[in-house]
């Protein structure tokens, strides 16, 4: 209980300084929505007069005052671009980014830990070899660069898949595969290496001695202390392919979370860049509040 | 020599349960190029007895043991020679399946440092019910009364509780006795013990030595007591292998050999023990050190620590030959 109450105030807290953050950040970037927002034939005037209509000539902490109430508030406000009200412009981009995200997380751990098993059982093989240099090259390589060359490989010259957009499954898989694949080497090198040390325990042979088969020593015992690293580190997957969404979502299109938000700050529209900021934040630390609870469940050690 | 009263299997001539004939261990590279751990090693255990292995670390006998299942690292280490003949078949021929329905149902192995050597991750409970599973297709039910039998067999005061326990909530000497009925629980005829009292507290040593030779009374069966510790071997085992350099320097009685040590290693052992009823007020250190496997001398092993040296120790090996009731491996045997 003590441990609830303490990390729902942290959150918390974390919350409200990420908040200011953002505030901060975005309007120390320099320029503002007028840019974006009046023709180029705008005097100065004209811009000052819009600035004076959103609110933004007010001194700089009553607009935070005046934001962190509005938020307490359930009220997200407008875009600046657009005048849309936030909350109904972020459904449709939440739910898309969520389904880009979760299916990102899927490939993580459904191909990241059979790989690195499979790599484990063959150590030292051709296959290990294979497995191992793929996951090297998985994290050296940037994904913009790995988005741009699988587009070339699977739309431009094959024809298989849709470049960019959204529509059925067809659509997810570039982009997903893309968002996953630095998770994907770091979780095939964590299983692979986790597998080969929990094998080399003391226990594998008290097992192997009682007569109880490989595959069961391999798939149930050995998995099951390797899986333990893999689940804490979770959260940082997490945390990665929210980061690395924002890219991903531009290059392929994808109306997501990512795309509105580099959108807003690229014209400045400050109340869209809070909230999507703030919601990233959001997504991050429950990401890491499911990783230590799923320790937590996995570790006997902490269950008791 | 009055002291040798028991009866000694070896001598009446009857069958060794367990016969380890010549066996010699090497560890080979990818080349096929290597040296030998241990070489030509001599073992019998005989029905309802127990054998101590008795020898320095690194002497081979913690190796030659885990062989017996072919549980050594394997590569880098191969079983180059010799046999080791259990119920008429021999245990290093068998294929992977045939090798793990003896594991545990047939002979079994309790470690030493029992709390590394259980799965942290699963209950006692789970462990002993999944090696019931791997030998015997009887019914959860069945599995968890086999396993709380073993438990209380293997002296645990509270099977129950314990069953549903983690291997991390127990002391060591708990662990180690959740370890032998995980060796018990399905009934095997040979256990083999490495060196399973060296992490525990003296008193927690002693009893987990009377459960193990109680429990060769209650069932009949044999025990290879891997150890490094002479009291240890006075006070349970019935015979005695002395290990040297990854050889079997002598073997017989308990009796025989701590009374009438023949080879000049074990009589060196026996003079640097030291003694409360004895005015000996210095002990007797063997000098030098042991040979390392790709430094073996031509001849005996121990010839250059050897006080009874002489020039064919020096040229040709030493077989294990028979000394009146105890075998040696000596020229010049100390008696």
């Amino acid at each position: 209980m003590k441990t609830v109450v303490k990390t729902t105030l942290l959150t918390l807290l974390l919350l409200l300084a990420s908040s200011l953050a953002v505030f901060a950040a975005i309007r120390l970037s320099g320029g503002d929505v007028t840019a974006a927002r009046l023709p180029a034939s705008a005097t100065a005037a004209d811009r000052d007069a819009f600035r004076a209509e959103m609110g933004l000539d007010q001194p700089i902490l009553r607009q935070y005052v005046t934001y962190l109430g509005d938020l307490v508030r359930g009220d997200l406000g407008n875009s600046l671009t657009n005048n849309a009200e936030i909350s109904s412009l972020a459904v449709d981009k939440i739910k898309n980014s969520l389904v880009l995200g979760f299916m990102a997380i899927v490939l993580v751990f459904g191909i990241g830990v059979p790989l690195g098993m499979l790599a484990s059982l063959k150590r030292n093989s051709w296959l290990d070899t294979g497995i191992t240099s793929m996951s090297v090259a998985g994290m050296a390589v940037p994904n913009f660069w790995l988005a741009l060359i699988l587009i070339y490989i699977f739309s431009t010259w094959l024809g298989w898949l849709p470049s960019a957009g959204q529509g059925g499954f067809k659509y997810l898989i570039l982009p997903a595969f893309v968002l996953a694949a630095e998770g994907i080497a770091l979780t095939v090198r964590m299983t692979r290496s986790a597998m080969l040390d929990n094998l080399s325990q003391d226990f594998v042979r008290t097992l192997r001695a009682a007569g109880i088969s490989e595959r069961r020593i391999y798939l149930k015992h050995v998995l099951r202390n390797s899986l333990l690293p893999i689940i804490s580190l979770a959260g940082l997957r997490v945390g990665q392919i929210v980061g690395y969404a924002l890219v991903v979502e531009t290059i392929f299109g994808w109306p997501g979370v990512g795309q509105i938000l580099v959108n807003g700050v690229l014209r400045r529209d400050y109340p869209v860049v809070q909230f999507f900021s703030l919601l990233l934040v959001i997504v991050v630390t429950l990401g890491n509040l499911a990783a230590s609870v799923g320790y937590t469940l996995a570790n006997p050690r902490l269950r008791k | 020599m009055t002291t040798d009263t028991t009866a000694d299997p070896a001598a009446s001539g009857a069958e060794p349960l367990l016969d380890i004939h010549d066996l010699t261990i090497g560890l080979r590279g990818r080349d096929g190029l290597g040296y030998d751990i241990v070489r030509d090693v001599n073992m019998r255990l005989y029905p309802n007895e127990i054998l101590a292995v008795v020898g320095e670390s690194g002497c081979g006998k913690s190796l030659t043991a885990l062989s017996v299942l072919a549980l050594h690292a394997s590569p880098p280490l191969h079983i180059v020679g010799g046999s080791i003949t259990y119920g008429g078949r021999d245990l290093t021929k068998l294929s992977h399946s045939q090798m793990r329905s003896i594991r545990g149902a047939e002979i079994a192995m309790v470690f030493q440092d029992p709390m590394s050597a259980l799965d942290p991750m699963f209950t006692c409970g789970t462990l002993l019910t999944s090696a019931v599973k791997a030998h015997q297709k009887v019914s959860n039910d069945v599995a968890e009364k086999l396993a709380l039998e073993a438990l209380a067999d293997a002296g645990i005061e509270d099977p129950k509780r314990r069953f549903h326990e983690y291997p991390f909530q127990l002391s060591g000497g708990v662990s180690q006795r959740v370890m032998i009925a995980l060796a018990l629980v399905n009934d095997p005829k040979i256990i083999i013990a490495d060196e399973p009292t060296t992490a525990l507290d003296v008193t927690v040593q002693a009893q987990i030595l009377d459960r193990l030779k109680a429990l060769r009374n209650e069932r009949g069966m044999s025990l290879m007591l891997i150890t490094h510790n002479l009291g240890v071997v006075a006070s349970v085992a019935d015979r005695m292998a002395v290990m040297y350099a990854g050889e079997v320097v002598e073997s017989g009685t308990v009796e025989s050999v701590l009374a009438h040590p023949q080879h000049p290693y074990t009589n060196g052992l026996l003079g640097a023990v030291p003694r409360l009823n004895s005015d000996v007020s210095e002990l007797v250190p063997i000098m030098g050190r042991v040979p390392q496997p790709n430094e073996l001398p031509a001849g005996c092993a121990f010839a250059d620590r050897c006080s009874r040296v002489t020039d064919a120790c020096l040229t040709t090996r030493p077989a294990l030959e028979h000394l009146g009731r105890t075998e040696v491996r000596c020229f010049n045997p100390v008696s």
